[in-house]
């Protein structure tokens, strides 16, 4: 039998059928948009807290120390592969006050390799990168906390958390030269040293809110002068003044992983965006396995009644199918046919499912929010970027085929059981 | 053309663990000619329908063999016989058994769309056919739409449509009147004539058993020697 003959032949029985037919397809259909439902909210939530990490940080930046507080050594690092670029950046023990006329800051220094820093892609908000000694690049919220003193009291009085700074520097600081000391926390006075710095640029805005940036970034030939003046002033060695941190910067995201696990092997602690991520997508893994599971389920029930139709359909046409047999059908051809209208009943139900589900995920990422923005309060909602149900085209495929094959088989026995019947029983069948 | 060698076949009957044992065929042998048209006559529970459903493939007889066109059929498997059937046999039944959801155009069709002939070509034969045995009118009518005649006419088309050597009827005539049963017998020796159609045909009425070539006489499972007369 040609295959437009196949489907012509079952297409006439779903017609001669219609109700039952429908009925079926309808809880295929609720059972297929029900899993697929479910698991869309381990999809969305996954993608949600990903997109919070993504945005979080410099996506392509690995974190490495040694286990042992050697050295780490740069040199064979910079050899690995993808590396683009490996910052140094120095913290110190110690405040460093930034003057500029009547107003100061007390801040953090860091010091750091300019050349470095501009392969690992450092972002400006204005200005630019360093290029003699005593220029230097300052934190985004750097104007806005040179206060002055009366400024500086003004702002202890208010305890509101939210409340706009007050004061501030206004103007750009680019080209301005602040003059720069140094004060241990131990001590109420800086240090008579002085030196002067030329701003040349700004960081970026932070990407996290509540995150002030009010560093300066000095250039790391700094490092041993510093040393000087401190013991100098402090009359000890602080072993602890100097704390370093080493971020390796990789060319793109895609490289992060591979970037991670040969610096693994290199013995390394490494701490990087992909080691979050796939700690994530493990437990995700194992959620949307769950919520797949109680979803086939549904699917399962849904499948009962597939079969019920289809045994129905055989006992119905017993005397049809012993006619087909007897004219010379084979019961591979037989068995074809009742598998067709099953699996013909699991795709349409899967069809309306997928489409169904997209209706209900999208309704429920526009109508969610404004409930939940609702109940917590207008403002608090706004930053947040929740996707309550995401359907990716891997869960269509994955429900497409557990609810095909379920239809399948579930259609299977009845199959099996029209390929049975006996032509002689069937021909003496009451017309 | 057929040959049906020493056939015996024995039935259980009754409840589970009281069967009793039924021999309903007991060593048939006989052989039909290519271009015959036999008559099975005998008594209800003779055992004329077993034996025309073991030469068809429709059961498997206890013993014996059967070779139809050359080629035993007891061993085959049923996927073989289905198609076996397809290619060489025709039936025509006593109710008929037309699809009912079928029109009598897609009730002959049907044995062409099993072989998978493609629908240009199944359109015209199938209209051929319907000219011949007088259905054209009434091509796009249901069975339940149908005289009885018509419904055995559209049944012998469904029957010769594939052009099979054999075909085989189980009391062609049992269900019609006087009247439409001549027409139909008329009918049978026409294609016998003119296609060359062998035919073998069940019955207890002995008008149909007189357009035979050949009759045989069933009694108790028996071939009745001495009754094989050639009547025309
Ligand atoms: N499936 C079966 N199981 C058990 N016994 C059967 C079966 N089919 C037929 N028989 C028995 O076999 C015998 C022959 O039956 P068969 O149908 O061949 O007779 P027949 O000659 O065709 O009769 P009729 O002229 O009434 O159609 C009967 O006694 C019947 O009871
Ligand atoms: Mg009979």
């Amino acid at each position: 039998m040609l295959f437009k003959d196949q489907v012509d032949f079952v297409s006439q029985h779903i017609k001669k059928n219609k109700l039952r037919v429908f009925m079926t397809v309808l809880a295929a259909t609720m059972g297929c948009a029900f899993l697929i439902v479910l698991a869309s909210i381990g999809f969305g939530i996954q993608d949600t807290m990903r997109k919070e990490i993504l945005e979080d940080q410099a996506i392509t930046e690995v974190e490495v120390y040694t286990n042992n507080g050697e050295a780490l050594d740069i040199s064979q690092i910079s050899e690995v592969e993808h590396v683009n670029a490996i910052v140094h950046r120095t913290s110190m023990d110690i405040m460093a006050v930034s003057q500029l006329d009547e107003r100061s800051l007390e801040g953090n220094m860091l010091l750091t390799n300019f050349v470095e820093e501009e392969k690992s892609n450092l972002q400006l908000s204005e200005g630019r990168m360093p290029t003699k000694e005593n220029e230097i690049v300052v934190g985004y919220q750097f104007a806005e906390n040179l206060l002055t003193d009366a400024e500086r009291k003004e702002m202890e009085k208010i305890t509101e958390e939210d409340a706009e700074p007050i004061g501030g520097y206004k103007e750009s600081l680019i080209g301005k030269t602040i003059s720069m000391s140094m004060q241990s926390y131990e001590m109420d006075e800086a240090f008579p040293e002085k030196w002067d710095f030329t701003i040349v640029g700004v960081t970026e805005k932070p990407a996290r809110d509540w995150f002030v940036d009010t560093n300066m970034l000095v250039d790391e030939s700094w490092k041993d002068k510093f040393q000087e003046v401190y013991e100098a002033n402090a009359g000890n060695e602080n072993p602890d003044l100097f704390y370093s941190s080493t971020k390796i910067y990789t060319s793109s995201l895609e490289h992060v992983k591979s970037v991670t696990e040969e610096l693994k092997e290199m013995g390394y602690s490494v701490y990087s965006v992909s080691e979050q991520l796939e700690q994530l997508d493990v437990f995700f893994m194992a959620f949307k396995i769950g919520l797949i599971f109680v979803g086939t389920i549904a699917v399962l029930i849904a499948s009962i009644g597939i079969f019920n139709t289809m045994t129905m359909a055989v006992t119905e046409r017993t005397r049809e199918i012993g006619v087909m047999k007897a004219i010379g059908a084979s019961p591979k051809l037989i068995q074809r046919l009742f598998l067709m209208e099953s699996a013909w009943i699991g795709i349409i139900g899967t069809v309306l499912a997928v489409i169904i589900s997209y209706a209900v995920s999208f309704l429920a990422n526009w109508i969610l929010p404004m409930v939940v923005g609702a109940a917590l309060g207008e403002d608090e909602f706004q930053d947040l970027s929740m996707t309550f149900s995401l359907i990716p085209w891997q869960l269509v495929v994955i429900a497409s085929v557990i609810s095909i094959s379920v239809a399948m088989i579930s259609g299977w026995r009845p199959a099996r059981k029209a390929t049975k019947i006996d032509v002689i029983h069937a021909l003496r069948q009451e017309l | 053309m057929i040959q049906v060698q020493n056939v015996n076949h024995t039935f259980l009957i009754g409840k589970k663990g009281k069967e009793k044992k039924v021999p309903v065929l007991k060593g048939l042998t006989f052989e039909v000619e290519k271009g015959e048209v036999v008559a099975i006559v005998g008594k209800s529970g003779s055992g004329k329908s077993t034996l025309l459903h073991t030469i068809a493939g429709f059961m498997s007889p206890e013993q014996g063999s059967i070779i139809v066109n050359g080629q035993e059929t007891v061993h085959l498997n049923e996927t073989e016989r289905a198609k076996f059937r397809l290619n060489n046999f025709g039936f025509i039944f006593q109710n008929f058994q037309l699809m009912p959801r079928l029109t009598a155009f897609e009730n002959i069709e049907l044995p062409l769309k099993l072989k998978g002939i493609a629908a240009k070509k199944r359109k015209t034969s199938v209209q051929l056919l319907l000219k011949k045995v007088g259905l054209e009118e009434v091509a796009d009518h249901y069975p339940n739409e149908l005289s009885g005649g018509q419904q055995q006419r559209v049944s012998i088309a469904r029957a010769l449509i594939t052009n099979p050597p054999i075909l085989f009827a189980d009391e062609p005539t049992g269900s019609l009147d006087s009247e439409t049963e001549q027409d139909i017998l008329l009918l049978i020796q026409d294609l016998n004539q003119t296609m060359g159609v062998t035919f073998v045909i069940i019955t207890h009425d002995e008008e149909v058993a007189n357009i035979a070539h050949r009759k045989f006489r069933m009694h108790d499972g028996e071939l009745v020697k001495g009754d094989t007369s050639n009547v025309i």
